[in-house]
């Protein structure tokens, strides 16, 4: 099985008072084994919903999804889905249970009911994967945001997920925590082999995925490399997402006749190429 | 107003009493509750007295922070005690001015009520100035833990785990009303002046975004915990397990031997 | 006479609160009026302590705040009345809306400062016009709102008290693209219609290097920089020594020059780039 993720003409609706929103209609998607996708989306484009539905937060009204062959349907095997896949939110605030560091990470393999010492192992190591190891003992609400980010972190692979799903982690926080934050995911999916879903609005972070999707109003409306999403710069905009400013450097000169291949992200490459294309 | 919080009265000296079992020191601290309401004369009291002294100097925890505490109760003191000397007309009256008679009885029972009181306070203080709430909320699980055999298991780990959270929003929660105190500042509340109507008016725009705040903290958190395989503590185990030490059995004994102390004063004199 | 001129402000906190305020240490700069000062600085640089003193909120241990010349702690009893004239939008102003209707929201601050009935009325059709929200909102809760047009409510709840200097303290912080867009443009269309001073607390150096006419660089409490943005970008390793960066198009020609190319360093907008390089490309396509 290729797949940890599947999506199956899946259909979600979300009530209130005044009416019904359907949020996701027959919608089919995978995720595979190991890989780093970024999906894009601006608010309200059915994201958040997206990723509560993959751990069984959500359940789907119709359809279904699976995780590593688990229909999320199946209360049974409830607790082997949401180990499977973990989840981390956006607010770092309001996802810290316990007021001690290691207690907090503690929580998931406690509700495992795991004996002392292999939380303690996990736990450690858990810290350690996410260098925080030497703030075991403080008071979550005295760290930074990026800490506190990097804490809820340990506190799902503490409880050795194959996947973590992220819904928007940098958005509450500073550029130095918003770097750690992603460095951390990085080397989780790279050093690691954890699978990583990664919900942002940040288009620069898109770099780092091999896998990058965009959601609007509930559709997958462009899925490739970062490369060929980032090569059509228009359609972007209109989806209401921003492009980097490297992207959009390259774009506007070709469109003022130079030449190069479309779709660069990062600083480095979109100096070489400008630098090959004046040296032409 | 609000900088007069202190978050938990925790003060870490790492003594002897830090180190003792959260447990024994919830029990002891029971116990000698209501030893202090057993010592019935002055000797059994001063004996309880000098116990209390020696606790202080065990904590390593600087008097003036006791004192604080105490300061704190001062006039609940003061007015039980002067309650206390009108209240009972036996013994021998020693003063006596319009219709109001004070007996030397009466004098002793209010030295006897108040110094209960500040015992009480004192001891109670060493409490949650050696142990942290952490602590204290493990301690008290573990205590309660023998109700699940009458099925209260549940009940007994809901309400540690109210207490966890609690303890770990509450910083949270008061840094949230800072934050939006200083918003409304910003739109021309004014906290400071105003009669007390217009104050207690000026709350409202406090109490409902901090209201609202906590509720979606609550529906986020209830997800998260979710999503870390929580499932209403059934066969959860701890990461942290209390484990009695040779200086607990040192501590119940000294606390025997209070007792014993104690009674034989009261027997005795 | 400056506008607005801060004066060898010092604010040191008491250890005894739980509320921590960073510290800030002898820091100066003016303002003028119609001006954007975009102040910059990690987390923890003491930004959002020194804005909280600009519209007396905070005390300064040391120092004075002069607003077109007067200290505004001169009549401390009428320190609230200095909050109408410089306004303040908090982080995630979302958090603090609490009237059963929009309307009554974006009222509240000018009720509390006194208007009139038609003065509220006015001021609150023209701040919900600047932030883009209709008059069909008005009579809605303020909580049946998404999340970009609650924080667009809140910020008109301060615009309406018709501030002559207004500032906000990472007003763009969690939004997404469109958000974001729209706060920036109704930063902008605010200060074009009342002459009025912006000051923003950002950590988007691409947002400083469209909007600001000003930067003021904290570091540890401390004033590090402060001058132009095109001034301010053109010390990169300055920059990187208090934990900031130039704009990603800045770090591209930065780039360009080590691979052998010419470009100025105060080159901080996309456009700016494009004509560059254009004309670059031109020079040597002539020559």
């Amino acid at each position: 099985m290729n797949n940890i993720i599947e999506f199956n003409n899946v259909t979600y609706n979300y009530s209130s008072e005044d009416a019904d929103y359907i949020v996701l209609k027959d919608f089919n998607l995978n995720i595979k084994k190991g890989s780093f996708t970024v999906i894009l989306g601006h608010n309200g484009s059915g994201k958040s919903t997206l990723a509560k539905l993959m751990n069984g937060l959500y359940k789907p009204q119709s359809g279904s999804v699976l995780v590593n062959g688990i229909n999320t349907l199946d209360e049974e095997l409830d607790l082997k889905v949401k180990s499977t896949v973990g989840m981390v939110f956006q607010n770092p605030d309001n996802q810290i249970v316990a007021s001690v560091v290691e207690e907090d990470v503690a929580f998931g393999p406690e509700n495992l009911g795991l004996p002392q010492e292999e939380i303690r192992q996990r736990v450690d190591s858990a810290l350690k994967t996410v260098n925080m190891y030497e703030h075991k003992n403080d008071m979550p609400h005295k760290l930074s945001g990026g800490q506190k980010q990097r804490i809820a972190i340990a506190g799902v692979i503490a409880m050795l997920p194959e996947c973590i799903v992220l819904d928007e982690p940098t958005a509450m926080l500073d550029p130095k925590g918003r770097q750690d934050v992603i460095d951390t995911i990085y080397k989780l999916n790279k050093e690691h082999g954890i699978t990583i879903v990664l919900i942002t609005h940040f288009m620069e972070q898109a770099k780092y995925a091999d896998r990058v999707l965009v959601l609007n109003n509930g559709e997958i409306t462009a899925d490739g490399t970062p490369i060929e999403v980032f090569s059509k710069p228009e359609f972007l905009k209109n989806s209401g997402l921003d492009i980097p400013q490297t992207t959009e450097l390259i774009f506007e000169l070709a469109k003022k006749g130079l030449n190069f291949k479309n779709g660069i992200i990062s600083v480095d490459d979109t100096a070489n190429a400008i630098a090959a294309a004046l040296r032409k | 107003m609000l900088n007069d919080f202190t978050l938990g009265q925790y003060f870490p000296t790492n003594s002897l009493i830090h180190r003792l079992d959260p447990r024994i020191k919830l029990l002891l601290t029971l116990g000698f509750l209501i030893l202090i309401f057993c010592a019935t004369n002055i000797y059994a009291l001063t004996l309880i007295i000098f116990f209390v002294v020696c606790l202080i100097f065990l904590t390593k925890i600087p008097l003036k922070m006791y004192v604080k505490n105490l300061k704190f109760i001062l006039p609940i003191l003061i007015f039980t005690t002067v309650i206390n000397l009108f209240y009972t007309n036996n013994g021998n009256i020693i003063l006596e001015f319009w219709k109001i008679k004070i007996t030397d009885y009466a004098v002793v029972r209010s030295i006897f009520l108040s110094l209960r009181i500040v015992l009480l306070i004192i001891i109670s203080s060493a409490l949650t100035y050696t142990t942290s709430p952490n602590s204290i909320t493990t301690g008290l699980e573990s205590l309660f833990s023998p109700f699940k055999y009458i099925g209260l298991g549940r009940a007994v780990h809901t309400m540690t785990m109210m207490m966890t959270i609690a303890l770990r929003f509450i910083p949270t929660l008061v840094e949230e009303t800072q934050k939006i105190m200083n918003a409304q500042k910003a739109r021309g509340v004014n906290f400071e002046n105003g009669s007390l109507i217009q104050r207690i008016k000026a709350i409202i725009p406090i109490l409902i975004p901090l209201l609202i705040s906590s509720v979606k903290s609550a529906y986020d958190l209830a997800e998260a915990m979710e999503s870390r395989c929580y499932n209403g503590g059934e066969n959860k185990t701890n990461l942290k397990v209390l484990k009695i030490q040779k200086s607990d059995y040192l501590a119940v004994l000294f606390f025997i031997i209070c007792c014993l102390i104690v009674f034989l004063f009261n027997i005795v004199f | 006479m400056s506008f607005l001129e801060v004066k060898n402000l010092t604010y040191t906190y008491s250890k005894n609160t739980p509320f921590f305020n960073d510290a800030v240490e002898d820091v100066s700069f003016s303002v003028e009026k119609g001006e954007i000062l975009a102040i910059v600085g990690h987390t923890g640089s003491g930004k959002s302590t020194l804005v909280q003193h600009l519209n007396g909120l905070i005390k300064p241990t040391k120092g004075e705040i002069l607003f077109c010349g007067q200290n505004i702690w001169n009549n401390e009893k009428n320190i609230s009345s200095i909050r109408s004239k410089i306004g303040l939008v908090f982080q995630y102003p979302e958090y603090q809306l609490f009237e059963e209707t929009v309307f009554k929201d974006i009222a509240f601050g000018p009720k509390n400062l006194g208007f009139s009935e038609q003065e509220i009325n006015e001021s609150v059709l023209n701040s919900a016009k600047l932030v883009g929200i209709s008059q069909e909102y008005f009579n809605k809760s303020p909580f049946d709102l998404s999340g970009g047009e609650k924080r667009r409510v809140a910020i008109a709840g301060v615009l309406a008290m018709k501030p002559q200097v207004i500032i906000f303290d990472e007003p763009t912080a969690g939004l997404d693209p469109i958000g974001r867009n729209n706060i920036l443009n109704i930063i902008k269309n605010y200060k074009k219609e009342h002459n009025a001073t912006v000051i923003m607390v950002t950590h988007s150096m691409e947002d400083v290097a469209l909007l600001a006419d000003k930067v003021l660089v904290m570091n540890n409490g401390k004033k590090a920089m402060f001058g132009t943005p095109k001034e301010i970008f053109s010390d990169r390793n300055k920059l990187l020594s208090v934990g900031l960066d130039v704009p990603l198009i800045t770090n591209v020609l930065l780039k360009l020059n080590e691979l052998g190319f010419n470009f100025e360093s105060n080159i901080i907008t996309v456009d700016e780039a494009v004509n560059a390089i254009i004309n670059c490309k031109g020079g040597a396509d002539n020559a």
